[in-house]
């Protein structure tokens, strides 16, 4: 198990330094010239010379890649070619929101897909129904079904659920960023609530096509789990079907699912980036897409390598816990 | 999974026992005749669409945001007042199209990796699935949009970035099943008798990894589809006043609440090109499985 773990954190460290890598060099390729972006088109000579000095392009490619890496080890990603503020500045308010919106919607995808894996693999033409159904969500761009959320919930429903922001009272001042957890914290059941009310409609969002493919691959698990020898074995011993399904199918059926569920968070990923611009949610992803909108390549480069990272360790995360539950795994 | 898919195993079965000609098509359940017939549809449309309808996509012929329904726009005109059907048909030619040849390049490039790496073995094989198994290590959709920031704003840049995630995928499944194929009896036996090097590979290898990768091809369409609407919604795809989907979406997002159908069709539509191109590429693969082609 300890080599596993050690041969796991090499190859983190290996896949973190190739992403590093990989965004550094897109950063000196770009099509849009950094120091124009940042003093303007009509800037003098004198101020193209100084913001090269000052945004560190002097110096060799190799030392830039240097400083980059330990600027980035250090949470130092540079600065905004849009704003010319540092950019890990701007991001420190958004990486909580993004936070919090992420495990919600992991957490919804959870659920959906647990509660929704029982009616996936019904008989009949009920079940048919069902797949039918289940594909379709699958097919749905995530800002499709953002908008009919916002329809039917905001328009329709007449704001029985608020569709932009986080929040109706803006943040705590010594908060954590996290706003229900500051609601919790500051003992505000008003402003608990209203932080979950925002997250309810852009979490669902996140989370409807990762949920609907969890329901599938935990289908798929507990329908082979519950014809296997041991399944009959257990059912000649007495066991209830529901125990069946609980103790035994539903416990064989999470390791894939487990898996599933990394892939899914990366998938995630882009779908928050997706939504969060529907919700006007004022996370990474909103930051992202303005960035793109102005070609501030460094800002954007700090936003890929975050998300890149996050979802590398959130990999290596899983294929540990795999390992400790499943000792087959460690011997690949 | 698709509609009874156990009715189409016995349907293919006796099928298969007196011998009828069209087997693949009556093996296949109702919702799968259907989705088959959904991409025939929508190919169609998307190939002779644009020539049939009446206005250009990119230049306005009414008022402003005017509903669907209303007279001489089906679907409606955008806040420029380009009508809102001759857009959607227009962008659905050019998705299809850039998914096409995303999923061909990708395809290409891991099939000529993934058999230069199977067939060669050694010290190649061993480089080429390190620098594969990187790949897969990075998160897709982040890279790709790291990609296409870097290169500029266009369609064609978000399609870089979608191939740049995408031929791993193809260089692993392609790799492993040389390595399943050389194994083969039938392959062995060419060996033995002589037969090496480029014909062994082209006579008995490479028509026996072509079904693979073209079944896992045509599942892979509506997930490059959905890939690059999501790219062309944050930004990353060209910019209006061209006629792409999820660009259209996103730029509609600002009337949305006044004028749902600017925003809310085009995503439908990229919902539609995707779910029609996933229940079919099932279909296909269900079928050839069953029908041992």
């Amino acid at each position: 198990m300890l080599t596993f773990v050690a041969k796991r954190l090499g190859s983190l460290v290996v896949v973190l330094f190739f992403l590093t890598l990989l965004v550094f060099t897109l950063g000196k390729v770009a099509d849009s010239d950094p120091v124009r972006t940042y003093v303007g088109v009509n800037a003098s000579a004198e101020a193209v010379e100084a913001a090269r000095e000052e945004l560190g392009l002097d110096d060799s490619i190799p030392v830039q890649f240097g400083n980059f890496v330990a600027g980035a080890v250090q949470g130092d990603f540079g600065i905004s070619l849009a704003s010319k503020r540092p950019i890990a500045d701007e991001l420190s308010t958004r990486l909580p929101a993004t936070l919090e919106l992420a495990g919600w919607a992991l957490a919804l995808t959870v659920v959906i897909g647990v509660s929704l894996s029982a009616l996936y693999s019904r008989p009949g033409k009920f079940g048919a129904f069902m797949r039918f159904v289940f594909f379709s969500a699958a097919s749905a761009p995530s800002f499709l079904i953002a908008m009919l959320s916002v329809l039917v919930f905001y328009k329709w429903l007449d704001g029985a659920l608020p569709a932009a922001g986080r929040s109706s009272y803006g943040p705590y001042d010594d908060g954590t960023g996290f706003y229900v957890l500051d609601g919790i914290l500051h003992g505000s059941p008003t402003y608990t609530g209203d932080a979950i009310a925002h997250l309810i409609l852009p979490a669902l969002a996140a989370s409807v096509g990762s949920g609907v493919a969890l329901a599938r691959v935990l289908a798929d698990g507990i329908s082979s789990s519950l014809t296997s020898p041991w399944a009959r074995t257990a059912r000649s011993l007495g066991e209830r079907e529901g125990t069946v399904l609980r103790r035994h199918a539903l416990r064989n059926a999470s390791s894939p699912a487990l898996s599933l569920l990394a892939v899914q968070a990366g998938f995630m990923v882009s779908s928050l980036v997706v939504v969060e611009q529907v919700f006007s949610w004022n996370g990474l992803g909103s930051y992202l897409s303005g960035a793109i909108g102005v070609g501030d390549f460094p800002a954007i480069a700090a936003v890929c390598l975050i998300l890149g990272a996050v979802y590398v360790i959130l990999n290596t995360l899983v294929d540990v816990a795999l390992a400790a539950v499943d000792p087959r795994v460690r011997l690949t | 999974m698709p509609f009874s898919r156990k009715s189409t195993l016995e349907k293919i079965e006796k099928a298969q026992q007196s011998g009828a000609r069209d087997t693949a098509w009556s093996a296949l359940g109702v919702g799968e005749k259907l989705s088959l017939i959904g991409v025939g549809v929508i190919v169609l449309i998307a190939l002779v669409g644009p020539a049939v309808m009446p206005y250009s996509p990119i230049i306005p012929s009414g008022g402003q945001l005017e509903p669907p329904l209303s007279s001489g726009h089906v679907l409606g005109t955008d806040v420029l007042g380009m009508d809102m059907a001759t857009r959607l048909v227009a962008g659905m030619q050019r998705s299809l199209f850039a998914a096409l040849v995303v999923t061909l390049v990708s395809a290409a490039i891991g099939t000529l990796i993934g058999v230069a790496a199977g067939f060669k073995g050694g010290w190649l094989d061993t480089a080429l699935m390190r620098f594969t198994d990187l790949f897969l290590a990075f998160p897709a959709m982040i890279i790709a949009m790291a990609i296409a920031a870097a290169i500029g704003q266009s369609l064609g840049s978000a399609m870089i970035g979608i191939i740049v995630v995408w031929w791993p995928l193809y260089a692993r499944l392609v790799r492993g099943e040389v390595r399943r194929v050389v194994a083969l009896p039938h392959v062995q036996a060419a060996r033995v008798s002589g037969v090496k090097g480029w014909r062994l590979l082209w006579r008995h290898v490479i028509p026996a990894i072509t079904p693979t990768v073209v079944v896992t091809a045509s599942l892979d369409i509506g997930a490059v589809v959905m890939t690059l609407a999501a790219l062309s919604f944050i930004g990353l795809g060209t910019p209006a006043p061209a006629p792409e989907l999820g660009r259209m979406a996103s730029d509609g997002m600002k009337y949305f609440l006044n004028a749902w159908w600017v925003a809310v069709l085009p995503s439908v539509v990229i919902g539609l090109l995707a779910f029609a191109f996933n229940y079919a590429g099932d279909a296909i693969r269900v079928v050839l499985r069953r029908t041992g082609v």
